[in-house]
């Protein structure tokens, strides 16, 4: 009954047991399979195999007292190879929130940000220094998109979803 | 075959997946779902098992299904799939935990950091006293044997050996022999009256 001897019944009884006690001390969060569905869901980008470049959450931050939501600022980072996205993301009274972006380098290009269905996907333009702005967007799932300029052929960047 | 999108795996899990997977390289949404589901909690597991937060475990998954989709046609067959996915997390686990380090703690504090549950906190999950018994033995493991046995517990016999070595351990871990960790906390199980009392 070695560690050389093929696994057997109990072996495998052992493991799913184990198996089944991890699946109740530490759960995947129950919208975990929605959150990788929508993130990956770009239709167009598996269709037509677009190039992407994906990019890591960098750090995310809630600053401010957080005591009213209405003062809720949380900075939050996406880092790739070819640029970093920085985006602050402030609670609007109306219960929507506003979206503060800067690219980095700065770079007039289109921004895109994808909501889940039904809800269409929303364009912003970043300006020559890379600023770009999202206002009344609904809290849930988001997913950034930032686009290369016409006409290159370099990758779209993709970031993971977050939960604005 | 059609896949529904809750279809839990048939027995022969591998061959599924594999076809599966051939569908969703050809854009079948519902194919790409059955496999995000069948594979997430392997994930899941690889990323908590390297200290993760759930936060960060959770954005970790989600980066590693992203780099799949770039790569769909890179990787040939389901089982290249498991440890490919499996790589990945483990290899973006290692990069947001050096990262986190870094840093001071966030929101997230550094109670958010624990990777798991103490056995205290486990008990009242733990109805069954086998389930007791086995976890309080499990957690006496090294730790190494802990992260071995848990990733694996999560997939079928035939991947033992590939998602072992995916998980960077060495040749001969689990599968097709039963491995030192194994071995080990068998050992333990059967040298404790309570459990064979069962």
């Amino acid at each position: 009954m070695s560690a050389a001897d093929p696994l057997d019944d109990l072996d495998h009884a052992v493991l799913s047991r184990l198996s089944s006690i991890y699946g109740r001390v530490d759960p995947p969060p129950p919208d975990l399979n929605d959150r990788v569905m929508f993130a990956v869901a770009l239709d167009d980008l598996l269709v037509e195999s677009l190039d992407v470049e994906v990019a890591r959450l960098g750090y995310d931050q809630l600053v401010g007292s957080g005591a009213r939501a209405a003062e809720r600022i949380r900075t939050i980072t996406f880092d790739a190879a070819s640029r970093t996205v920085m985006m602050t993301i402030a609670d609007r009274p109306d219960n929507l929130v506003r979206i503060d972006g800067w690219l980095a380098p700065g770079e007039a290009v289109r921004v895109e940000l994808r909501l889940p269905e039904p809800s269409a996907a929303r364009s912003a333009y970043a300006d020559d220094t890379g600023r770009f702005v999202f206002e009344g967007v609904p809290h849930g799932l988001a997913q950034v998109l930032v686009h290369p300029p016409s006409g290159t052929d370099r990758p779209v960047l993709v970031t993971p979803s977050l939960v604005l | 075959m059609s896949i529904e999108a809750d279809t839990p795996a048939p027995p022969n899990r591998s061959a599924w997946l594999g076809e599966c997977f051939e569908r969703a390289r050809e854009g079948d949404r519902a194919a790409l779902r059955a496999i995000v589901q069948e594979l997430n909690p392997l994930l899941w597991h690889v990323a908590r098992s390297q200290g993760l937060s759930r936060e960060d475990a959770a954005d970790v998954v989600q980066t590693a299904w992203l780099e799949l989709i770039r790569s769909l046609r890179e990787i040939r067959t389901a089982a290249a799939l498991t440890s490919w996915l499996v790589t990945i997390t483990r290899r973006e686990a290692w990069r947001v935990r050096t990262r986190s380090q870094r840093q001071l703690p966030d929101s997230d504090g550094i109670l958010g950091g624990l990777a798991d549950p103490g056995p205290e906190a486990a008990h009242g999950l733990l109805t069954s006293e086998r389930d007791r018994v086995l976890w309080r033995h499990f957690q006496q493991l090294p730790e190494r044997c802990q992260q071995l046995l848990r990733i694996v517990a999560q997939v079928d016999r035939p991947d033992y050996a590939e998602v072992a070595q995916a998980m960077g351990m060495p040749h001969g871990s689990i599968g097709p022999t039963r491995g030192r960790c194994l071995a080990k906390l068998r050992q333990s199980l059967l040298d404790d009256p309570e459990w064979s009392r069962q």
